[in-house]
């Protein structure tokens, strides 16, 4: 490639990389604005809407805010909490024991599982959410966290079955094949030699799990109760309200912890590569 | 031997199980249960009544079925304009994505990683900041409207929010990385000798891409135009952030009928034409490319 065109497609990549952060930038910059007339027009720098969101005294009135008190919003972060950490442990369990079981054994309807298990993934967010809200509500289960959790497990477990899947492919079955021939047991096995070596799959697809969970709102947005709010449907809902600054604080918060928690997954991964 | 054959398949069962009873009953039974309720009748005060009824297909298809009594031609219109949407977003985030690949395949070593990690961070951004992002930007006191204004090219703000080039805007956004993975993946994988050969044996550059990279590259193309198409067509939340009433599309019609207007079955029938348009698509992917692609798409 000339020099030249290497240029422009230096060029092309800085732009393509503020595309992609700028609107993020944006959110940010406004969350310090201490203007509460024009959210859009900077006056100086402020906590105000930070310390709003966490019910510390501001300068701010009482209709230039939306969470009027923090319980609903901190509600709503614990129900996301808790979904996320079980869907994704119980989908972590569940996919990984799949890859394993379509990994190490040839039977008729391997091929068949193969092609169930994409499915949740390309199926479309509200197609999945509907049929599952018909479903809970025929079968008589009451809305709440734990249909929310159910529902996330369905399309979860497939994401962790394909990267646990990717590891079991890279690995060679000889330690396995010797473990066995040393006189271990197949859970013995299973926990000194092959766990160990795909954990770093294991611990990917967890984290993947975890991340796609919190941040799910289709799904959610269905087969959630009245009482079991989720943080992405709370903020989906005070966007229909009407922008109010407070809701960049807010949005930053949830950037910096999945943005570290995502970092912490592909860290882990390029380490132990 | 037998005992060793046994145990084996004891433990392939005892793997299957639990996936076999999550998809089995919280997937397949929700699905088929979804299909009967779309051929049922929708009930006076929000429930079903159990006979068959095939006009919650006819609302939207009725005038080419040759039944025009329930028929109402502004779902298809919706269906129209959902499928037309799709396909800009599809195209847009392609020619965004395409050079973007080259690009990050260019860099070695550390760099290429660092660059990667940059490019795929965004990704897992809340996705209703995502789109948030957007309101921010696009609203009449929005960010493009304030800059536009302040550098005196226009004189009132543009209504930019509210419109297909919104919605378009937020889909592209959202949907970027879905396009990008599966392409960077097959650039990466495209050989640099086949390129110089190509040049050495006296192809222009335009000769080259057609005949050497784009072949070599197609399949991360068709994959990521799949499943970016998929929830581009279906999706609800950003046509009703950033499209409001004026650009409503089927994912929105479907919301209205299960959360507002409580005609299940009908809402049922709008879901299962999106979805038995994804099948088909799917289907000729499969069919046309081959079963490994479809599992690289969707790792990605």
């Amino acid at each position: 490639m000339s020099r030249r065109s290497g240029r422009v497609l230096d060029a092309y990549g800085a732009v393509f990389l503020l595309l992609l952060y700028a609107p993020i930038a944006l959110i940010l910059v406004y969350s310090f604005n201490s203007n509460v007339v024009n959210m859009m027009a900077w006056e100086g720098f402020t906590l105000d809407w930070y310390r709003s969101i966490f019910g510390l005294t501001t300068r701010l009135s009482e209709s230039q805010i939306y969470v009027h008190s923090t319980e609903a919003l901190l509600a709503a972060v614990r129900h996301s909490a808790i979904v996320a950490l079980c869907a994704s442990t119980l989908s972590t369990a569940i996919g990984t024991a799949t890859a394993l079981g379509l990994a190490r054994h040839d039977f008729r309807l391997k091929r068949v599982y193969q092609g169930l298990l994409v499915l949740p993934m390309v199926m479309p967010d509200i197609v999945l959410g509907i049929a599952l809200l018909i479903f809970f509500v025929g079968a008589g289960f009451k809305l709440g966290l734990s249909t929310i959790v159910i529902g996330h497990c369905v399309f979860l477990s497939s994401y962790v079955f394909v990267i646990v899947s990717a590891r079991l492919a890279g690995m060679n079955t000889e330690l396995e094949e010797a473990s066995a021939d040393l006189g271990a047991g197949p859970w013995t096995t299973f926990r000194r030699v092959t766990l160990p070596q795909i954990m770093p799959g294991v611990a990917g697809g967890a984290l993947l799990a975890f991340i796609i969970s919190l941040d799910d709102l289709v799904i959610t947005y269905f087969i959630a109760g009245v009482d079991s709010t989720t943080l992405p449907l709370f903020i989906y809902g005070m966007l229909r309200r009407g922008i109010k600054p407070e809701i960049n604080a807010i949005a930053i918060l949830l950037l910096v912890f999945s943005f570290v928690v995502a970092a912490t997954g592909l860290w882990l991964r390029s380490r132990r590569q | 031997m037998t005992t060793l054959a046994g145990s084996r398949r004891l433990r392939l069962t005892a793997l299957l199980t639990p996936v076999s009873l999550l998809l089995g009953t919280c997937f397949l039974v929700p699905l088929g249960i979804m299909a009967v309720y779309s051929f049922l009748t929708p009930g006076l005060y929000g429930g079903v009544e159990w006979s068959f009824y095939p006009y919650n297909y006819g609302r939207v298809l009725g005038a080419p079925l040759g039944d025009v009594e329930d028929f109402d031609p502004v779902y298809v219109e919706i269906l129209l304009r959902s499928l037309r949407l799709a396909g800009i977003v599809v195209a847009l985030s392609l020619v965004i994505s395409y050079p973007a690949a080259f690009w990050v395949a260019r860099f070695r070593g550390q760099r290429k990683s660092f660059v990667l990690f940059l490019v795929t961070l965004p990704f897992f951004a809340s996705l209703i900041i995502r789109v948030y992002a957007w309101m921010l930007i696009l609203r009449p006191t929005g960010f493009l409207n304030l800059v536009l204004e302040s550098a005196g090219v226009i004189d009132a703000p543009l209504q930019i929010i509210f419109t297909e080039v919104s919605v378009v805007a937020g889909l592209v956004y959202i949907l970027l990385p879905f396009m990008f993975l599966p392409i960077y993946a097959s650039v990466e994988k495209l050989d640099p000798a086949l390129v110089q050969a190509s040049q050495d044996l006296g192809a222009t550059p335009w000769q080259t891409f057609r005949r050497v990279v784009l072949p070599l590259t197609l399949p991360g193309v068709i994959g990521g135009s799949l499943i970016v198409f998929i929830p581009a067509f279906g999706n609800f939340v950003v046509p009703a952030l950033l499209g409001g009433a004026k650009v409503m599309l089927v994912g929105n019609i479907i919301e209205q009928q299960f959360l507002a207007a409580r005609n299940w079955p009908f809402g049922a029938a709008l879901a299962m034409l999106i979805l038995g348009t994804v099948l088909v698509l799917m289907l000729i992917y499969v069919l046309r490319i081959g079963r490994g692609g479809v599992a690289a798409g969707a790792q990605a």
